[in-house]
């Protein structure tokens, strides 16, 4: 009897405390946006980038009245999830977030892996996704109807900066290739391969490594070795840190070398201090006047009101975040309704400037936007070249370390 | 054959740093019978408490090395003294539900307090390195692994010649004989855990210089010191040097001629191998 009693006192716990949950959003006033993003864990530097680009844009949008639906003018809401960079308890997350919390339109967490796993979850249940945070292209090779991505994708991720080398004096002719052993890092690899043999640029080290690998010492040994006159790097910053510093001290320079991450955020210069100097790097966004935003002016304006904000510069992972949001508030204005199939088929034919640059998804659901090719030259990111050619003078080739 | 013998040298400085970092988890889990699964977040404590004398204040990181170490030996002296000692005689689950904790407390405080940034101890000397018999050797490694192997042999005559030294293994060999011969097993207890800590603390500022720091360095560090003080036994801290050398080898040589992506399986795959042919380590007493 006791015991059944208990069990009655659990029940009636729990039905009100999901009572709550459904109250607390009150309904018709606000629209709410799930998330589940690496607040802490590994991930949680640039998982960082999507909580404040996600809280940032829509502050921005309610301060300027918020987005009008079906002739209302309705204010947007964030509901926010710490995943602790682990991708299984992302999809619960998420699935808590469609299924108990009843929202029904989503922003995505950082990084392919996490964005592979938590999108099944979305088109599972018939709900949009629009991520900022995973590029790799097999993503978008289900034939998901539900999952957006305003990353350009991951196989072209070299493809500038393997244009840029050809029209370098001299032009490398040797380069190797050394890539983690995720989806997103894999998905570099296998296009970058391709570029590279179209290119006619001979591949003489062709390697993957674990991710996470703290130790580079022999990898560099193999570099050091087979002699290639560039090296690409597709992995996690912490990765190229540790590539970098360890280059350095087994007295490693190739003539040129560049990573798919670190090198655009401030966090990377400040921990390599002049050692960063000469690395070649991408970015699908530098922030411009020229890029025009409904809700922050332009991208000059964005910049410095997240610098102002938060304390530090955004980088291009913080402009896909805001990007994200900005989608959402165009389809839902389109769709006039928050019905997820409605939004859905909206965002499918959004075309609109930001600050990020043309939102526009193509069939498969992902952006296309050019990797702009960026060196840090004495401690700062200089752009080198972009869709147009050269738009800066490269530092090449790289003096040996002895040398600077 | 350069390839070799440059691989050869970059495994036995990987190894001696792995010693260092394995040392301390070793010698609690002999002596308190606890594996202490926040050695990790130690070794993490350890970089940061250096990093913050590098960069607030100027400090050498060797010369901030020792204030490091003491630090961490009073930060463990007194959580074993006032925490683990609950459940020192609790079954093993307890102790490690217990560490368990301690891990995930301090590094969501280092979160907190540090950020998630990279942090790297960067002295103008970092990247120096020098040619010998044709192989590259960073000055830095070798610094480290000169460093891990003098503590280790340190702490090997520590316990071999000294009064303390005896009564700690006397602790771990026999309790209820070394209580008859005076010894206090509470007071021991928080000496050796102490000595475990500012170990850990060393190998923390250690790998700061080498590699770089952040709050989540620790789980992974304490799985690799996990595997080198089963290869290497418990018994003696010269086998933990040992297993430090063999795991730095094992890597090195898989990343030179298997594959970089195939080292945690060569690792983990020597530890189980131990496992099966060895269960007392390859250097711990034989049953």
């Amino acid at each position: 009897m006791n015991r059944y009693l208990s069990r009655l006192s659990l029940a009636a716990a729990l039905a009100s405390a999901c009572a709550a949950v459904s109250f607390a959003a009150p309904a018709g006033a606000t629209i709410t946006l799930g998330a589940s993003v690496q607040m802490s864990g590994g991930l949680a530097n640039t998982g960082r980038y999507y909580k404040d680009g996600y809280e940032f844009a829509i502050d921005q949008i309610n301060k300027a009245g918020g987005i009008k639906v079906g002739g209302k003018q309705e204010q947007l809401a964030l509901k926010i999830l710490d995943n602790q960079s682990d991708n299984n308890l992302s999809v619960r997350q998420y699935t808590q977030l469609i299924t108990s919390d009843k929202i029904g339109l989503l922003l995505g967490p950082f990084a392919s892996d996490a964005v592979l796993a938590t999108s099944s979850v979305a088109e599972k249940y018939e709900v949009p996704m629009i991520q900022g945070g995973g590029a790799s292209d097999q993503i978008f090779s289900r034939g998901y109807k539900y999952i957006f991505g305003t990353l350009p994708v991951a196989s072209k991720y070299f493809e500038s900066t393997i244009d840029a080398m050809d029209h370098l004096t001299p032009a490398p002719k040797t380069a190797a290739l050394l890539f983690a052993d995720d989806a997103f890092d894999v998905a570099v690899a296998d296009g970058t391969r391709k570029l590279l043999q179209k290119a006619g640029l001979k591949i003489v080290l062709d390697e993957r490594y674990s991710s996470n690998a703290s130790d580079f010492s022999s990898l560099l040994s193999r570099i050091k070795s087979a002699q290639p006159d560039a090296v690409l790097v597709s992995g996690h910053e912490t990765e190229v840190l540790n590539f970098i510093r360890q280059a350095k001290s087994l007295g490693v320079s190739p003539h040129f070398y560049s990573f798919t991450v670190g090198v655009p955020s401030a966090d990377f210069r400040k921990a390599l201090g002049k050692d960063a100097d000469y690395a070649f790097g991408m970015t699908s966004w530098l922030p411009s006047a020229a890029e025009k935003d409904p809700w922050f002016g332009d991208g000059d304006k964005f910049a410095a009101a997240w610098h102002q904000r938060f304390g530090y510069a955004p980088d291009y992972h913080a402009a896909s975040a805001v990007a994200d949001v900005e989608a959402y508030a165009k389809a839902i204005e389109a769709a006039g309704s928050t019905d997820p199939k409605k939004v859905r088929d909206a965002i499918a034919h959004l075309d609109f400037p930001s600050l990020y640059g043309r939102i526009h998804f193509d069939a498969v659901g992902q952006i296309s936007l050019p990797q702009t090719v960026i060196q840090v030259q004495n401690g700062k990111v200089v752009p080198i070249y972009g869709a147009t050619g050269f738009i800066g003078k490269a530092e090449y080739p790289m003096p040996a370390w002895s040398k600077r | 054959m350069d390839l070799l013998w440059q691989g050869l040298v970059n495994g036995i400085l990987l190894g001696g740093l792995y010693s260092l970092m394995a040392l301390g988890l070793a010698l609690v889990w002999g002596v308190l019978n606890i594996v202490n699964l926040a050695h990790g977040a130690f070794i993490m404590l350890g970089g940061y408490a250096c990093y913050y004398m590098f960069s607030g204040l100027g400090i050498d990181p060797f010369i901030a090395l020792p204030v490091t170490m003491a630090a961490l030996f009073v930060f463990g002296y007194l959580l074993q003294r006032h925490l683990i000692n609950l459940v020192i005689r609790a079954p093993m689950f307890n102790t490690l539900l217990l560490t368990f904790g301690i891990d995930v407390v301090l590094t969501y405080s280092a979160q907190i307090a540090f950020s998630a940034d990279f942090r790297t101890i960067n002295p103008s000397y970092a990247g120096a390195h020098f040619t010998w018999l044709g192989a590259t050797i960073p000055l830095v490694r070798m610094i480290a692994c000169a460093i891990a192997i003098a503590l280790t042999l340190l702490l090997w005559l520590f316990l071999a010649r000294t009064r303390l030294g005896r009564a700690i293994r006397a602790t771990a060999q026999n309790l209820v004989a070394a209580r008859l011969y005076g010894v206090e097993p509470r007071s021991i207890y928080a000496l050796t855990f102490g000595i475990g800590a500012a170990l850990a603390g060393g190998a923390g500022a250690l790998y700061g210089v080498v590699s770089q720091l952040n709050p989540y360095i620790g789980v992974s560090l304490t799985a690799k010191s996990f595997v080198i003080a089963i290869i290497g036994g418990l018994e003696s801290p010269l086998g933990v040097i040992a297993g430090g050398l063999i795991l730095g080898l094992v890597e090195s040589m898989t990343s030179l001629y298997i594959g970089a992506t195939y080292t945690d399986v060569a690792s983990f795959g020597i530890l189980v191998l131990v496992l099966i042919v060895r269960p007392t380590g390859l250097f711990g007493r034989t049953t």
